[in-house]
This record gives structure tokens, C-alpha cells and sequence, in this order.
């Protein structure tokens, strides 16, 4: 897995590639929640280089959505695969999250 | 769960329970399905669901016991181009299959953390059967369905 972070106004971009699997899930929440944690603008997930996604990814992703709504801020996923957009569409993750 | 009828026994792997070798269990099921020339949706099924039944194993199937750590995986070639792999372990008893799905639910808010790993190995196999024998869970994920 590997993740890049870009400033872009009072937003953060993460540039995600790699396997959201369950050994890179701890990391993966860390760094969400880093930008949670530092920042106060929006945080958008670009998921375009993520190939493969398990429950524990999807968790992360949860873990850091819930966050980010109680402190009121917008977080949006972009750019899924075919076969992620699959998992989040069986696991009702793509109406929890503002997909673009 | 019976054995699959007229199934051959393409390889087996031996893992500790630790979260390390998940990565070693699907890179092994990876290389399987590219030397087998897997379709694509049968390797991803696969792949996904042997993720998460081996990280309930390796993260609750040994917490509460005394015993030495056993897993092994196997993946057996079954007729009509399906492929059932078979999770093997002496943890405590565990049938997934018995869990409840989460709800969907209205809002992030009200979103459960956990349990969608089995939904997403219902969706993606064609089969999933569980039995308790000789004091192992043997879990049996079948894909690979002919379209």
C-alpha cells in the first residue's frame, strides 16, 4: 500500500494505492485519522490505485467517515474500481459515503 | 461439510496465526490462481473470502484457547472449472456461517463497525459450508461457477 497527501486549499487529497487488506488496515486508519486529527477541511479519498478491498479496509474507511461527520467536515471517495465499487455496493458502504 | 466430490487437491499451506501470514496465505492462493489461469471473479471471490475467514481465525480463534496453533489451507480443483479452498483450523468452534449479516443501515451514524466480511464472502462464493470435526472448524469456500 502506498498513500500520497496533497494540500489542496483548506482540503486533503490521499492518493491510496496498493491493497486495502487486513494487514495494511491499521496503517491505512492511521493516516486517515492523522488528517482527521490535523487538519479541519474536507478529506477526499482518491481510491484509483486500490485494486483490492476487504472488511477491514471498508472499516478504516468507516472508522474515519464516522469522525469526520461528527466534526461536521466532508469526506468523499473517488475514482473506485469496477470491483471495489462491487464491495461497497454489497456491503451498503456506497450510501454511506459521498462517492465521486 | 462432506469432502468435495471428485475434487483433486491442488496445493495446501501451513500458516501461523498471526496477521502476517494472511498476506502470505492469499499472496500463495495469487500465484495459484495465475499458474491455474483463474478467471478474474473466481481469483477476487477467493482471495477475498480467504481474507476474512482467515483473519477471524488468526485474530479470535486461539484467544481463548490452550491449544498449539494448527492451520492449514487447501485448494482443491472441483469439476466445471469451480475451485473450493478449505480452511482448516483447532481454534475454538466458529461457524460463520452462522452469522447475521448487518443491517443496512440509514447513515454513517448509525453504521455498524464489523461484520461485513461475511456478507462479502455470501455475495462473492457460490458456496460456503461449515463443519466442526475432530476438533477443527474445516470451512469450505467454493467459486468459480460457469457463467
Amino acid at each position: 500500500m502506498h498513500i500520497e497527501r496533497e494540500q489542496v486549499g483548506s482540503d486533503v487529497v490521499l492518493k491510496v494505492a496498493g491493497r486495502l487488506d487486513t494487514p495494511n488496515a491499521k496503517p491505512f486508519e492511521a493516516s486517515l485519522m492523522e488528517v482527521v486529527s490535523t487538519t479541519d477541511g474536507g478529506l477526499l479519498v482518491n481510491l484509483a490505485g486500490v485494486d483490492y478491498v476487504s472488511s477491514s479496509g471498508l472499516r478504516a474507511l468507516l472508522v474515519a467517515g464516522k469522525a469526520m461527520r461528527s466534526a461536521k467536515r466532508k469526506l468523499t471517495l473517488s475514482s473506485l474500481q469496477p470491483q471495489i465499487r462491487e464491495v461497497f455496493d454489497i456491503s451498503g458502504f456506497s450510501t454511506l459515503f459521498e462517492i465521486s | 461439510m462432506p469432502a468435495p466430490t471428485a475434487s483433486s487437491l491442488i496445493s495446501c499451506l501451513d500458516v501461523q496465526a498471526r496477521i502476517d501470514d494472511i498476506t502470505k496465505a492469499t499472496g500463495w492462493l495469487g500465484a495459484l490462481a495465475e499458474a491455474e489461469a483463474w478467471p478474474q471473479a473466481t481469483r477476487f471471490a477467493l482471495e477475498l473470502s480467504l481474507e476474512e475467514a482467515l483473519t477471524n481465525v488468526v485474530s479470535y480463534g486461539f484467544r481463548d484457547s490452550d491449544a498449539v496453533p494448527r492451520i492449514r489451507i487447501e485448494c482443491h480443483r472441483l469439476p466445471e472449472g469451480r475451485i473450493a479452498v478449505r480452511l482448516i483450523d483447532n481454534g475454538v468452534p466458529f461457524d460463520p456461517t452462522t452469522i447475521a449479516e448487518p443491517e443496512v443501515p440509514a447513515s454513517i451514524e448509525d453504521a455498524r463497525i464489523g461484520g461485513h466480511g461475511i456478507q462479502l464472502m455470501r455475495n462473492f462464493l457460490e458456496s460456503l459450508a461449515y463443519a466442526r470435526e475432530g476438533g477443527e472448524n474445516h470451512l469450505t469456500l467454493v467459486a468459480g461457477r460457469p457463467d
